[in-house]
């Protein structure tokens, strides 16, 4: 069901292309980063109907406010992800979503999605699985419930029941880790 | 420098890539990574790190997604090129939109104001239309006054003449012992021969609707015709010309039926004068 053809741009052509409302930039957009996007929205939505409109709203919002965003302060993608992360929890903390939803326990999401999804892994990031796994599962945990799930780091402290500083030095050192890999 | 690795190793940034900070905080660090180009390539290898994290965890969504997403982004795309050719999105953007709301009141009180300012333009129209109709009578009764008096000046004028040109003979007639207080002043010009009574000095008693006065000039001991006049009214001013008369020793006024009579009825003389 993949596309046959992606189109990549580099990130400067990219935004350049999304500035002038560019044809190729939406599908551009599309093509990099909606499986991405769709990763982070679908740990915190379970319901995939809903994580597809929320993917959907996304897009839309990004495409609609792209004016507001500026390279100076930070690179597209992170920019992005908050759009799409903040958008996914407040569809969580909607009447409408807490009514329909079955409740799942927001802690397990990651490890159930994983299981119940075809997660799509990038040949060149084959290395990240080593490093996922070489994560300290205490630093793993901090940075899905504060970059998945959408938790304050005050939050994240005391659903782990570990102090503020503990907390911060572990998402830390959990980057620190990725960095590392990622560099290599 | 030791500032900038402290601040680095604080495990701020990581919170700033990750939206966990205040607003305030998020403030501080940008103004901290534009001046210091060590934090800022600190927070894009954290960005790119969260970055290959979140590839990691890629989900692949439904092939039909992506048609349904592109669908959406590209109606509206169609509208912004169908509607905006000319203008770029950025200059859309800063465009403030006024309330509609307020746009329509604007007009409203324009309009309002429009329609006072022409109510006190025409009141005020009136005003001095009214005020211009008020000049322009007085100053036509002033121009009819004006004629008047001029003219008045004039008869005076013509009045003084009489008695100014040397040429005119004043004589004044005096009342008789019947007709004490009757008196009148003539001139006579024995160059034109015309002979003028001054209006304002006859004072003779009032005829009826039957009689008249007739002046007579006394040619050579002859009383000849003049002409007649009636007693003015009390106030008239000017001058009447009566007949011409080549020479005359003497004037005299009698009182005759109307029209006049050939000769003088002397017992009805009621003033006479002499050279």
């Amino acid at each position: 069901m993949t596309p046959k053809r992606k189109i990549s741009l580099s990130e400067e052509e990219l935004i350049l292309a999304l500035r002038n409302r560019e044809k190729i930039a939406v599908e551009a957009l599309y093509d990099m980063y909606s499986a991405s996007l769709f990763g982070v929205i679908s740990r915190i939505i379970t319901d995939e109907a809903i994580a597809e409109d929320v993917l959907q709203e996304t897009f839309v919002k990004i495409w609609h406010s792209f004016s507001g965003y500026s390279s100076e302060k930070g690179r597209l993608f992170t920019w992005m992800v908050n759009i799409a992360r903040n958008l996914a929890i407040d569809k969580v903390r909607s009447k409408d979503f807490k009514n329909q939803s079955k409740n799942h326990e927001l802690e397990n999401n990651v490890t159930f999605i994983d299981e119940q999804k075809n997660t799509v892994y990038k040949p060149e990031l084959l290395g990240i699985r080593d490093l996922v796994s070489t994560l300290k599962p205490e630093q793993r945990s901090i940075l899905d419930l504060v970059y998945f799930k959408g938790y304050t780091h005050v939050e994240a402290a005391d659903e782990l029941g570990v102090p503020l500083g503990t907390i911060k030095t572990r998402l830390r050192m959990g980057i620190l880790q990725l960095r590392k890999h990622f560099n290599e | 420098m030791e500032n900038v690795k402290a601040y680095i190793e604080s495990g701020i940034l990581e919170l700033y890539v990750l939206g966990d900070i205040s607003a305030e905080e998020k403030l501080q660090v940008e103004d901290m990574a534009s001046k210091y180009p060590e934090i800022r390539a600190e927070i894009t290898e954290i960005e790119k790190s969260m970055e290959f994290y979140a590839e990691e965890h890629a989900i692949e969504p439904p092939a039909d997604l992506r048609q349904r997403v592109l669908g959406s982004l590209l109606v509206n795309l169609g509208d912004d090129n169908t509607f905006t050719k000319a203008v770029t999105h950025q200059d859309d953007d800063h465009i403030k939109r006024l309330p509609v709301t307020r746009v329509n009141n604007f007009y409203k009180y324009a309009f309002a104001a429009c329609l006072t300012l022409l109510l006190i333009s025409v009141y005020g129209l009136v005003n001095i239309y009214s005020k211009l109709q008020d000049s322009n009578t007085q100053l036509t009764a002033l121009q009819t006054d004006k004629i008047r008096i001029a003219n008045q000046v004039n008869l005076m004028d013509s009045q003084l003449d009489m008695y100014r040109d040397t040429t005119y003979k004043v004589l004044r007639l005096k009342g008789l012992p019947k007709t004490p207080s009757a008196a009148m002043i003539l001139a006579w010009n024995s160059v034109s021969k015309k002979v003028m009574v001054d209006v304002q000095s006859v004072k003779l008693p009032k005829n009826d609707k039957q009689h008249q006065y007739q002046l007579w000039a006394l040619v050579n001991g002859k009383p000849v015709d003049m002409g007649v006049f009636d007693a003015p009214q009390a106030d008239t001013a000017g001058i009447k010309e009566m007949k011409t008369i080549a020479s005359a020793q003497g004037f005299a006024v009698t009182l005759e039926p109307t029209g006049g009579s050939i000769n003088p009825t002397m017992d009805q003389m009621v003033v006479i004068g002499q050279f």
